[in-house]
């Protein structure tokens, strides 16, 4: 177990690793000059200056040496200045990061306490009325792209209930009940696909499971519907969910950055798109390998997950 | 699985007009199993195929056009000469959706026929020399692909590139790509394990020849499946780039666009959101409904 911790934690570094090179490599491969870019709108801007500011960002340097400062500085959390006001990158995404993180986390759970009781309440009578409607739920949630139904979710609560989500963004430590009145719409719509494949897989798993010879013995020893589901099935359906929740962290996460921008979030998701339309790319470079980074811890904790939940579960 | 057929060494060289390993059967009846069998998946494919023909037909189907504005009907709500209203420039959203399904469709069939191209070429030269050095050189890059979210990598890569139609191909390729070939490398791994591989091979085949003419057909009902879901969610993505401004460029008609031009004015005329969003779920559903229906059909193992 513990070996195996360490050899995907290694594997994950270099996965980490890799992103950092591919990103920073595709940044210059690009053609256009990011200095020239930058400094393309300001008025009377001269050759000199233009130089002036590539050599002093580094840029006039072999790409081989300027990857090898960047993650000297990376390995650190330095990820260089933001090229429109000169602050820290490290520093920005430091700010933003527990913003993003309670988000998902909120979607996380969303997605998996209604996925969990929709997937249970559907395994209870397969293929019946309420199996079949649940089904369409779920199959529905898989297919509404987040960002409409954020969209959908203000409007109607804005024309029928006639209230609004606060725009301007506070922490949930000086008003959490505004906190949450913020981003409670915008997690439940990121929430809403990983809420539809847990359902769908933890009901086949359930299904699957109930047909196996030690839950026959659970009923033939006068166990009813109830405690059979919920005592003796669902904790030997669960990993396949867990599998499902590993993928689903992805969308989550990629989902802030539309979500974020929709509801006036301050977290990552933000940071990055604002970055991308600005072209600032030493933001853009730190924020798409934090992402990466996050992805791929939560990935490496679902795996070791696994055997908390089923002991039987050996790591090789 | 398909039914595989063992193509005997003697008929792979003397046949070498039909493809082997595919038993030709009537495409009719197969059709038929299918929309018995699957009702769900039928009924998705029968949607799919009228989105397709609704927006080919887009200029007979309405009298406007795409980028047509009418100054005296601004955002009209639904109804009468506008069947889904009017938005602030005065076009018509209905014609913008059908002309938007065009785009999408477009730009997600372009993604996933390229992207799945290369990604079942990665996915079988890997599978089938698994564990030596072609298949871990190809992997790893795999894996970094996929440790960046989906949208973040298409934010990325379209950003870099510039927001065009086809640089949003481009990116959304390299979503397309390494979920491809997972499953073509994973097949490719089952596949260079049996028999009728071990008698190409014995009766000299190349490496081409094995991969292309024994290989590809038998990972073909797994691809179908992979497609179908993936055509869902390049639709997803590729609204969502359009959304975020960096997807196709206006004026052309997209769902994601319209749903951005549509945002400022949610309250007053909602139409703009609905309907673009909607026929965007819609199209959605009716994949990933035919991507489930095309698993249990094709693997009887899924069957319950």
């Amino acid at each position: 177990m513990v070996e195996y911790a360490l050899r995907r934690a290694l594997y994950g570094v270099l996965v980490i690793f890799m992103v950092t090179v591919f990103v920073f490599l595709a940044l210059r491969a690009v053609p256009g000059d990011a200095v020239r870019i930058q400094l393309a709108d300001a008025p009377g801007v001269t050759e000199e200056q233009i130089a002036e500011r590539t050599a002093a960002l580094g840029l006039d340097q072999p790409v081989l040496t300027q990857l090898f400062h960047f993650l000297g500085g990376a390995i650190t959390g330095d990820f260089g200045a933001s090229f429109s006001d000169g602050s820290s990158v490290g520093g920005l995404i430091a700010d933003r990061l527990p913003v993003t993180g309670q988000l998902g986390l909120m979607a996380l759970a969303i997605g998996v306490v209604l996925g969990v009781v929709i997937g249970m309440a559907s395994a209870v009578r397969p293929n019946g009325l309420l199996d079949q409607s649940l089904r369409l739920v779920s199959v529905s949630g898989l297919s509404v792209p987040s960002f409409w139904l954020g969209l959908l979710l203000v409007t109607y609560l804005a024309v029928y209930a006639g209230w609004s989500p606060p725009l301007i963004y506070q922490g949930p430590a000086e008003n959490l009940g505004g906190n949450l009145a913020q981003m409670t719409l915008p997690a439940l719509a990121l929430g809403a696909a990983a809420m539809a494949s847990i359902a769908r897989m933890l009901r086949s798993s359930l299904l699957e499971v109930l047909q196996s010879d030690h839950l026959r013995t659970v009923r033939a020893r006068g166990a009813g519907r109830g405690t059979t589901l919920f005592k003796h099935a669902t904790r030997n359906s669960l990993l396949p969910v867990f599998t499902v929740l590993g993928l689903q962290a992805g969308g989550i996460l990629g989902g802030t950055v539309i979500l974020e921008s929709i509801f006036g979030i301050p977290g990552m998701g933000s940071l990055t798109f604002e970055a991308v339309q600005m072209r600032d790319y030493p933001v853009v470079l730190g924020c798409v390998i934090v992402y990466g980074a996050v992805f791929v811890v939560v990935n490496i904790v679902v795996d070791l997950m696994y055997g908390v939940i089923d002991p039987r579960v050996r790591y090789r | 699985m398909t039914d595989r057929s063992v193509p005997s060494s003697a008929a792979s060289l003397a046949a070498q007009t039909t493809v082997p390993g595919t038993v030709r059967r009537p495409a009719g009846r197969a059709l038929w199993r299918f929309v018995r069998e699957q009702p769900f998946a039928a009924a998705a494919l029968a949607v799919i195929v009228v989105l397709v023909l609704l927006s080919v037909l887009a200029p007979l189907i309405t009298p406007f056009g795409p980028t047509e504005q009418n100054r005296s009907a601004i955002q009209q709500p639904p109804g009468g000469r506008f069947l889904m209203g009017t938005d602030d420039l005065g076009r018509d959203v209905f014609t913008r959706v059908l002309y938007g399904a065009r785009t999408s469709m477009l730009v997600s069939v372009v993604t996933v026929v390229a992207g799945g191209a290369v990604g079942v070429a990665i996915g079988i030269v890997s599978g089938y020399f698994g564990g030596r050095w072609a298949d871990s050189l190809f992997q790893r890059i795999m894996d970094t692909l996929m440790a960046i979210p989906g949208l973040v990598l298409l934010l990325f890569i379209a950003a870099l590139l510039g927001p065009s139609i086809r640089n949003s191909i481009i990116a959304l390729s390299l979503l397309v790509i390494p979920a491809v070939n997972r499953v073509a490398r994973a097949e490719m791994l089952r596949i260079r394990e049996e028999p009728y591989v071990d008698a190409a091979r014995a009766n000299g085949c190349g490496l081409p020849r094995i991969l292309i003419r024994h290989g590809l057909p038998n990972l073909f009902a797994p691809l179908m499946v992979i497609a179908s879901l993936l055509f869902a969610g390049v639709l997803i993505a590729e609204s969502a780039l359009s959304y975020l401004g960096v997807g196709t460029p206006p004026p052309t008609a997209s769902w994601g666009r319209m749903l951005s031009e549509g945002t400022k004015f949610l309250e007053i005329a909602p139409w703009m959101v609905v309907f673009p969003g909607g026929a965007l779920t819609l199209a959605v559903l009716a994949f990933n409904l035919l991507g489930d229906g095309l698993r249990d059909f094709l693997d009887p193992k899924h069957r319950r």
